[in-house]
C-alpha cells in the first residue's frame, strides 16, 4: 500500500510542480501585486508598497462597482438558462431515435467552436446594416434597421445570447452524463405502476440529476463570472460602457493602462466571487449525494 | 523493490515530458536570412503593404519580412503590441505605432530611441507636429510613415441641388443635413456619419467638436481634467442632442472608420467624417456608389471657435527587445522613405508626413486638394502627450460614450466624475521623482 503510494507520487510529482508554477504561483503574485502600486508606463515610481489602498481604491470605483453588477447580472441570466436549455437538450439526446449520434455530435458545435470566432458571428448577427436579426425583423426594408450593438441595453441582451447560444449544449453534455447513470430499471417499475411521464420526470429524473444540474450550474457560472472574448469582439465595453464586465475591466487596466497593482487587485476579487461561488455550490452537491447514499 | 525501480524511473521520465514538452519554446530554425518582424496595422489597402515588403526584400537580399497583422481599432492594436512588448518579446522588431503612443512606449523603455539613425537634419524634412509627436524628453522614437488629419467629406451633388455650399459651424451642417435628407426622397439617406464607438476614435471625433468650441480635454500645465467646463458641455450636448439625436442613424455609435465611411460611400450620408484615406476609398468607382461625388473640405467650428482636426498618423517604432536593431532600422527607413510615402499616398490616399511630397507634381495630379489642405497638416492638434495616455483616454471614452449613447444622460454629473477621474491619473505626473 504505502509503496503504491510512493509510485503515484512519483507520477503525481510532475503535474504537481505544473499546478505549482502555472496556478498556484500566478495566484500568490496576483495577490502579493495587489497590494503594490506598480505603473507600467511610469517605471520611475517603482514598485510602492500601498497595503489595502488598492482594495478601498476598488470599493469606490463606481465603474468598477457597475462593471461588478454588469458582471452579476450576466451570470444571473445567462447560468440558469443554458441549465434549463442544456436540461431540454440533453432529454431529447437521452431519446432513442434514428439520427441521435449525428444530432448529439451537432449540437456540440457552438460549444466547439472558439469563442472568438463565435463572437465574430454574433456581430455580424445583430450588425445594422447587414445583419440577420433585422433580416428577420424587418426583411427588405433595410432603412428600418437597427444598431442593437449601439443600445446600452441591448447591447448586454446581445452578449448574453451569444453565451447561452455558445455554452448550453456543454451544460447539456454534463446533464446528458447524469441522466445516463440513471438506471432502466426505475422508469420501468414506474411505467408498471402506472406513472404518467411527467411524474417519472419530476419524481425520477428530476431528483436524480439534481447534481448532474448543479454541476453544470457551478461550472456556467464560473465561467460566466468570467466572461471576457465575447466583449473583446463584440463591443469593447461599450456603448455609455453597458458591456464593461469585470474582467474586461481588469484586463484593460492591466494589460492596456498598465496598472498591474489595481488589474491584480480586481482579479483576486474575481477569484474570491469565484471561490465563494464554487464553495457554495460544492456543499449543495455534496450534500445531495450524501442524502442519497444514506438512503 | 529495487526490481521496480527502472520501470519507476521511466514512468516518472516519461510522465515528466509529456508535461513540459509542450512548454519548451521551439525555436524556428535560423535560416541564411534574417529575419525582421514587423507587426502591421490593418490597412484597408493590403495590397500597397503587400508590394512594399517584397520592393524591400527585392533590394535587400539576405532580409526577409515576417509580417503580423494586428485589429484595425487603434485601442486593441495598441493592446496586441504592448502585450509582447510587455514580455519583452524579441519576435517583434518593428511595429506600427499610433500617434498617441511614443510618449508611453518611451516612458515604459518599450521603444528604442533612434536618435542614432534618424538624424536632425532628416526630421526637418517631415511635418513639426508628427516629429514632436515622436519625440519625448528630447529623444525620437518613431519615424512617421504617414500624417492624418480629422476631414469633412460631403456629397457636392446633394449641396449643389440645394444650393448649399459646404458648412462652416457644426449648427449649419446639422442644418443643411435636416433640409437635404427631409426633401431627397431616399429612406436610407442620413445626415452625418462619424465614429463614435467607444474607442480612441471616439476620443478624435470629440475632440474636433469640444476644442472647436473653445473647450479642452485637460489642462496639461496645472494637470487638471476640464471635461466638466461650461464649453465642454455645451459641444458633448451638441454631439448627444443634434448630431447623434437629429441627423445620424443611432448605428454610429457602434462605428469606427471602415463602418462609417461604408455608409457614406454606399450613399446613405450627407456628410462624413474620416481621415485622408477615405477620399480614396469613396471615390473608387469599385468600391464606392458615391465615386466622383464626393467633394473634401476643413471642418466646422462652432459660432465663434475655430476649425479644429485631430491630429492623426501612424509610424514605425522599434522594439528596445529586438536583437536586429540595424536591420530593423532598414527597414523602418524604407518604409518612410520619400519613394515610399509617395506610393501610399497614391494608391492608399494617405497624407504624406514629408512636406517635399505636398508639392510632389504626381502626388498633386492624384490629390490636388492637398496642397491647400497643408494648412489642416500642420495645425492638426494632437491629442496631449503623456504616458498616461491610455488611462486617461478610457475615462474619457467611457464618458463620451454614456454621454451620448443615452438620450437622457446627465452630462454635468458624467463629465465631473470623469474629470475626477482623471485628476487623479494626472496626479500620478506629480510624483516626477526623474528628471
Amino acid at each position: 500500500m504505502s509503496r503504491g503510494y510512493r509510485v503515484a507520487a512519483y507520477y503525481l510529482l510532475p503535474s504537481f510542480v505544473f499546478v505549482l508554477l502555472f496556478s498556484l504561483y500566478p495566484i500568490f503574485e496576483s495577490f502579493r501585486l495587489s497590494f503594490y502600486r506598480l505603473i507600467l508606463t511610469l517605471p520611475w515610481l517603482g514598485q510602492k508598497f500601498v497595503g489595502w489602498e488598492n482594495y478601498y481604491d476598488l470599493a469606490t470605483d463606481p465603474v468598477a462597482m457597475k462593471s461588478l453588477l454588469t458582471t452579476l447580472l450576466f451570470v444571473a441570466v445567462t447560468a440558469p438558462l443554458e441549465v434549463v436549455l442544456g436540461l431540454l437538450m440533453a432529454l431529447v439526446l437521452n431519446e432513442s431515435f434514428r439520427g441521435r449520434a449525428a444530432l448529439r455530435a451537432v449540437m456540440l458545435i457552438p460549444w466547439a467552436i472558439p469563442t472568438v470566432v463565435s463572437a465574430q458571428m454574433w456581430r455580424f448577427i445583430f450588425n445594422d446594416r447587414y445583419g440577420l436579426v433585422n433580416f428577420f425583423l424587418f426583411g427588405g426594408q433595410t432603412h428600418l434597421y437597427l444598431a442593437p450593438l449601439a443600445d446600452p441595453y441591448l447591447a448586454v441582451v446581445a452578449i448574453m445570447l451569444a453565451d447561452i447560444w455558445k455554452t448550453s449544449s456543454f451544460a447539456a453534455l454534463i446533464i446528458l452524463a447524469g441522466l445516463q447513470t440513471i438506471p432502466d430499471e426505475l422508469y420501468e417499475a414506474a411505467s408498471v405502476d402506472g406513472a404518467t411521464s411527467w411524474r417519472q420526470f419530476r419524481h425520477i429524473t428530476l431528483p436524480l440529476l439534481k447534481p448532474a444540474l448543479l454541476l453544470a450550474l457551478l461550472f456556467r457560472t464560473i465561467d460566466a463570472l468570467r466572461v471576457f472574448d465575447l466583449v473583446v469582439v463584440m463591443t469593447q465595453g461599450g456603448p455609455a460602457d453597458a458591456t464593461n464586465v469585470f474582467q474586461f475591466y481588469g484586463y484593460k487596466k492591466t494589460f492596456a493602462e498598465g496598472m498591474i497593482g489595481y488589474g491584480s487587485t480586481i482579479a483576486v476579487v474575481v477569484f474570491f466571487v469565484s471561490l465563494l461561488f464554487s464553495l457554495l455550490y460544492i456543499r449543495l452537491i455534496g450534500a445531495r449525494i450524501l442524502q442519497r447514499s444514506e438512503r | 523493490m529495487s526490481y521496480h525501480k527502472p520501470k519507476l524511473i521511466a514512468g516518472f521520465i516519461i510522465s515528466l515530458w509529456s508535461f513540459f514538452l509542450c512548454l519548451v519554446p521551439v525555436r524556428a530554425l535560423a535560416g541564411a536570412q534574417t529575419e525582421i518582424r514587423f507587426v502591421n496595422w490593418k490597412s484597408q489597402f493590403p495590397k500597397v503593404w503587400v508590394e512594399a515588403l517584397a520592393a524591400f526584400e527585392t533590394q535587400n537580399p539576405g532580409l526577409k519580412i515576417v509580417q503580423e497583422i494586428g485589429p484595425h481599432s487603434s485601442t486593441e492594436f495598441h493592446d496586441l503590441v504592448t502585450q509582447k512588448l510587455k514580455n519583452r518579446d524579441p519576435a517583434m522588431d518593428v511595429f506600427f505605432m499610433d500617434v498617441i503612443w511614443p510618449a508611453e512606449f518611451a516612458a515604459a523603455g518599450w521603444a528604442l530611441p533612434l536618435d542614432r539613425f534618424f538624424a536632425a537634419t532628416e526630421r526637418e524634412k517631415f511635418l513639426a507636429a508628427p516629429v514632436l509627436a515622436n519625440t519625448y524628453r528630447g529623444q525620437i522614437y518613431g519615424v512617421p510613415v504617414f500624417t492624418d488629419a480629422g476631414m469633412l467629406y460631403y456629397r457636392k451633388d446633394l449641396l449643389a441641388r440645394y444650393g448649399f455650399s459646404p458648412p462652416r459651424t457644426w449648427p449649419e451642417l446639422v442644418a443643411q443635413a435636416k433640409t437635404i435628407v427631409a426633401q431627397e426622397q431616399d429612406p436610407h439617406l442620413t445626415g452625418f456619419s462619424g465614429q463614435f464607438k467607444q474607442y480612441e476614435g471616439l476620443i478624435c471625433n470629440m475632440m474636433e467638436y469640444i476644442l472647436s468650441n473653445g473647450g479642452s480635454l485637460w489642462d496639461e500645465d496645472a494637470l487638471q481634467g476640464t471635461l466638466h467646463h461650461p464649453k465642454v458641455i455645451e459641444a458633448v450636448r451638441f454631439v448627444r442632442d443634434r448630431v447623434i439625436g437629429e441627423i445620424s442613424h443611432r448605428g454610429v455609435l457602434a462605428y469606427q472608420e471602415p463602418e462609417s465611411l461604408a455608409s457614406f460611400s454606399q450613399g446613405r450620408a450627407v456628410f462624413h467624417r474620416n481621415w485622408p484615406y477615405a477620399w480614396e476609398i469613396a471615390n473608387d468607382p469599385k468600391r464606392s456608389r458615391v465615386a466622383g461625388k464626393v467633394g473634401i473640405t476643413v471642418l466646422p467650428a462652432f459660432p465663434g471657435g475655430k476649425s479644429v482636426s485631430t491630429l492623426g498618423g501612424w509610424q514605425l517604432g522599434i522594439s528596445r527587445f529586438s536583437r536586429k536593431p540595424d536591420p530593423a532600422w532598414k527597414f523602418v527607413s524604407f518604409m518612410s522613405s520619400l519613394q515610399m510615402q509617395k506610393r501610399i499616398a497614391l494608391f492608399a490616399g494617405r497624407a504624406p508626413a514629408r512636406r517635399a511630397l505636398y508639392r510632389d507634381p504626381d502626388v498633386l495630379k492624384k490629390r490636388p486638394e492637398f496642397e491647400s489642405e497643408l494648412d489642416v497638416f500642420v495645425n492638426a492638434v494632437p491629442r496631449p502627450r503623456t504616458p498616461v495616455y491610455i488611462p486617461l483616454s478610457n475615462i474619457m471614452q467611457r464618458f463620451f460614450s454614456s454621454a451620448i449613447a443615452v438620450r437622457d444622460s446627465n452630462i454635468e454629473s458624467l463629465a465631473r466624475l470623469a474629470s475626477r477621474d482623471m485628476n487623479r491619473v494626472l496626479d500620478l505626473l506629480r510624483e516626477r521623482t526623474r528628471p
